[in-house]
């Protein structure tokens, strides 16, 4: 593809168009924005972890001063039916518990009183029978089985069509299972001590250096500033929503399908997120809240506190069982991962998740024999849906540990292993896919050297060591999806883009307006991007997964290029010129035979004979996959790109208190093309403190399936005290053939390698090889203790 | 009980009637119209809801309004168009999704009114109770550190 380029956008550091506002604390997010009086909703949860509604004593409650309504699941039920049963993978999840709970905080009845003081109140004096069931906690015991069922069949939802085959099945906790088995099937007969998950056990009893372990990635919380909170209201015959949500577009069809309404019926807007990283998205807040304004027809809104949103969602906590083997020349000939993940009493998008990191999980590396089984399975927790990196984070930290391992079982220093194996331009990977704009050597290869790799550590003086850790990560971006963009270009020569991306801090309203600046030659801030609408802006598969700057970037793109043909048409006939003679410049229209220039303000005003006119453009842009092979997990084209990303660490580790001092972090990513390198260093940069986090001490502890440390007390999350001596952002860019200008996404590349490049510089340090994050002070000790972790 | 309490939030008087319990963000944005303190956890414990009370930063989800009769509330959209602070984190970029930014502000101007040349190590050491999720810290720090300098020169 050839894409005209003015250069007065791409690749410029534009400022975000809401940066002031941001600091001064003038932009307003959803909480902040006038809507009309709303009643207050209060949540009453469960309190068990599995237990069927013997009875809901709520009499008490619905007599209190300022209660209006007190509404249960089987009150909603009663007139919503099935239709209450939510979910993008899965319809399982009730916005109320209908006839069961399965978690401990799960929603059992909603108060809507005239202040929040008043719902709260109320809320407590709720009271519930439950007669118990045996809960599910542990991820291998439910696969186990015996120990009970937390859902009693699975119920696939419309949304993802490929899940059908899976409708009706009982007496299982694994909702879902992907499996990928490339290399030659006569190797599998020689199976010795491998995982056994497929044809890779013969290669691995061959090889010459094999390593293995079980692996274990905690579950942990998105913590997004930014509380969750939705507002909803019936207007007339239709129902509108204010929310925080990543996928408006989503929500819109999901409310629809809920309260049985038309889309035209069903109004979602967003406002500019305070963070999220996947914790607001697919069904949160809105289907309560929707169902509760419209069957009680007052507009009501929910505000969670931070207890309860911790509630909402999670990261799923995965254990891998793996094991990597070399031959004797130092290549890695087989891989077999065994990948369980916890997705709680909900799946939400689970299987995506389970199926997307499975076909990476052996890493980005040339295997002729992999093998992958990974498994979503439902406990009663708290459900476990996307967050920054979707799921491959938990396998990159087996991979990435693994390959390390074996370096060192050989011998070999673990850069140049992982770099003698690396799959490079062309190279078709395990599950069958092609590599593309996905370098990851000259990414091992930036963040290396910028640590100093090959300079010598200094040692320490006996209380302090010092170590090295690199590592490397790949992921599929999300396919198929659509995107679509209306551009508005205004008689004076401003722009208005009308796409349902949603800002959340990457700054998409920034690098949108910059691709659409570029073909059009507009200065900085002449595009101004509207926030999502569902009534206004268009369809948008969802704002996550790294996807938009290829997908709605490639929209607004071709909008863009629409709207310069009609501009090119239209002065063609203004200047009497052919329009193949009419050139886009930033001084306007000129032709190229007699010099003349119009503006476009000019342009407009003589073409429509009126000011403050718009000339609008619209384009789509989707994308499309190959399904991957049930039996082999492979496909020709299992997504549309890859991201690739490296890490590395330099560190010091105090062997009194086991405290981890991180003295330089570099990580590279490769973006394509950076549209504003402004904004991908600060992706990339936030991504990494938000995995550091991970590797040293983010993580939800549960005790018999209750969340122990879910307030911001008990939570530690980096702080400016946890930051590297150094942060070192790469960017790399190898562009993509058909990504806008090149570009690609970069939102999550440098979360994914994190952790295990802090744990492959302990172990460099210290000679222990860590399994279980996160790598705190007082696991580091015990294995200093007993000399292995 | 309620009492009748005098706020002065960024220089405008507000007369509001209070319960004890009622929290100081809640009435700063119920009956003040102040939109930038923001709950973040409740707790005390992310500071994005902190305010300068007499130029002291105050967590704002935790203190008891009533405490504050006759206190001067600032809060960062009440800061002065050319405040050198705000000018340095726009400069510096130290934003991403931004909710936490109007914090880290305030406190900066705290810092910076006890300690006019603070080192790296006393801005952190200042900042260590916000928490900013979006992992701006080291844009944040370098835009302390720049207002410092401004506010010598």
């Amino acid at each position: 593809m050839t894409v005209d380029s003015s250069g007065v956008a791409v690749g410029e550091r534009w400022a975000r168009a809401d940066g002031r506002a941001k600091v001064r604390g003038e932009l307003r997010y959803a909480a902040d924005e006038p809507v009309r009086p709303c009643r207050a909703v209060a949540v009453h949860r469960s309190t068990r972890p599995h237990a069927r509604i013997a009875a809901i004593e709520a009499s008490r409650a619905a007599a209190m001063d300022g209660v209006l309504a007190v509404v249960t699941g089987a009150d909603l039920y009663a007139e919503l039916g099935d239709r209450i049963f939510t979910g993008p993978a899965f319809a399982d999840q009730p916005c109320l518990a209908v006839d069961k709970v399965r978690y401990v905080g799960e929603p059992v009845a909603a108060v809507i009183a005239h202040t929040a003081e008043a719902a709260r109140a109320a809320a407590e004096e709720i009271e519930v029978d439950y007669d118990d069931l045996p809960p599910v906690h542990d991820v291998d015991a439910a696969i186990a089985g015996g120990g009970g069922y937390v859902h009693d069949e699975l119920r696939p939802s419309a949304v993802f069509g490929d899940l059908k085959h899976l409708r009706g099945i009982r007496d299982t906790n694994v909702n879902y299972a992907y499996v990928l088995r490339t290399g030659d099937p006569e190797a599998a007969r020689g199976a010795g001590e491998g995982v056994r998950t497929g044809d890779a056990g013969g290669a691995t009893a061959e090889a010459a250096h094999t390593v293995r372990g079980d692996f274990w990635c905690p579950p942990t919380h998105h913590v997004p500033i930014e509380l969750p909170y939705t507002a909803a209201w019936p207007e007339g015959d239709r129902i509108e929503v204010l929310s925080t949500t990543q996928t408006p577009s989503y929500v819109r069809q999901s409310l629809a399908d809920l309260l049985g309404l038309p889309l035209n019926r069903v109004r979602v807007r967003c406002a500019p997120l305070g963070g999220s990283f996947g914790a607001k998205m697919y069904d949160r807040l809105e289907p309560l809240a929707a169902a509760l304004a419209w069957t009680r027809r007052m507009p009501v809104r929910i505000a969670a506190t931070r207890e309860e949103a911790f509630l909402l969602t999670t990261r799923h906590g995965a254990a891998v069982t793996g094991s990597m083997s070399a031959d004797a020349d130092g290549a890695i000939v087989a891989a077999e991962a065994d990948v369980r993940y916890d997705t709680g009493a909900y799946a939400d998008v689970g299987p995506r998740i389970t199926a997307k990191s499975g076909m990476i999980a052996n890493g980005p590396y040339k295997i002729a024999n992999a093998s992958v089984r990974s498994r979503c399975v439902y406990t009663n927790k708290p459900s476990a849906g996307p967050f920054r990196g979707f799921g491959v984070p938990q396998v990159t930290w087996a991979h990435e540990s693994l390959v390390d391992e074996l370096a060192r079982e050989r011998g070999e220093d673990p850069a140049a292993f992982r770099r003698r194996n690396l799959l490079r331009e062309g190279d078709v990977a395990a599950m069958g896919t092609a590599m593309h704009s996905a370098d990851f050597a000259t990414c091992l290869d930036a963040v290396t050297e910028a640590i100093g790799w090959d300079a010598p550590l200094d040692p320490g003086d006996g209380r302090w060591r010092r170590g090295k850790g690199v590592a490397v990560g790949i992921k599929a971006v999300l396919t198929p999806t659509i995107s679509n963009a209306t551009l508005q270009l205004n008689q004076d020569g401003s722009a208005t883009l009308l796409i349902s991306t949603v800002d959340m801090g990457q700054g998409s309203d920034t690098t949108m307006a910059q691709i659409a600046a570029e073909v059009l030659c507009l200065g900085e801030g002449r595009v101004r991007v509207v926030t999502a609408d569902t009534d206004v802006t268009p369809y948008d598969t969802i704002t996550a997964g790294s996807r938009s700057t290829y997908h709605t970037g490639n929209a607004v793109r071709l909008a863009a290029e629409r709207m310069r043909d009609k501009l090119t048409g239209l002065a063609a006939g203004h200047l009497g010129v052919p329009a193949t003679d009419v050139k886009l410049t930033p001084d306007g229209l000129v032709s190229a035979q007699t010099q003349e220039t119009v503006g476009i303000a000019d342009l407009l005003h003589a073409h429509f004979g009126a000011r403050g006119t718009t000339l609008t453009t619209e384009a789509e842009f989707s994308t499309s996959w190959a399904p991957y092979d049930k039996e082999t997990g492979r496909s020709p084209q299992v997504t549309e790109h890859w991201f690739a990303g490296a890490a590395a660490v330099r560190l010091a580790v105090d062997t009194a208190t086991g405290r981890v001092r991180v003295e330089h972090l570099a990580v590279a990513g490769d973006v394509g093309r950076a549209i504003n390198p402004a904004l991908v260093e600060q992706q990339l940069t936030g991504a990494a403190v938000m995995g550091l986090g991970h590797a040293l001490f983010d993580q939800l502890v549960f005790d018999e399936g209750q969340i122990v440390n879910g307030t911001l007390l008990d939570y530690q999350l980096p702080s400016v005290k946890d930051m590297p001596d150094a942060i070192t952002p790469i960017v790399v860019e190898s562009p993509h053939r058909t990504g806008p200008f090149g570009a690609k996404g970069v939102g999550e590349t440098a979360i994914i390698p994190l952790a295990p490049a802090v744990s492959n510089a302990l172990r460099d340090a210290l000679g222990i090889r860590f399994t279980r994050l996160p790598l705190t002070p007082e696991r580091i000790l015990t294995a200093l203790q007993k000399g292995t972790a | 009980m309620t009492a009748t309490i005098e706020l002065i939030v960024n220089g405008v008087r507000h007369r509001v009637p209070v319960e004890d319990d009622d929290l100081l963000l809640d009435v700063l944005r119920g009956q003040a119209g102040v939109t930038s303190a923001r709950e973040g956890c409740g707790v005390g414990a992310c500071g994005a809801c902190t305010v300068l009370a007499d130029g002291r930063s105050v967590s704002s989800c935790l203190a008891r309004a009533v405490r504050y009769d006759g206190a001067e509330i600032t809060t960062a959209d009440g800061l002065p168009d050319d405040d050198p602070v705000v000018d340095a984190f726009v400069a510096r970029r130290a934003m991403q999704c931004g909710y936490c930014i109007p914090g880290f502000v305030l406190m900066g101007h705290e810092l910076l009114a006890e300690n006019p040349d603070p080192s790296d190590e006393e801005i952190a050491g200042h900042l260590e109770g916000n928490i900013c999720r979006c992992g701006t810290y080291q844009e944040i720090v370098a835009a302390v550190r720049d207002a410092s300098r401004k506010e010598h020169a």
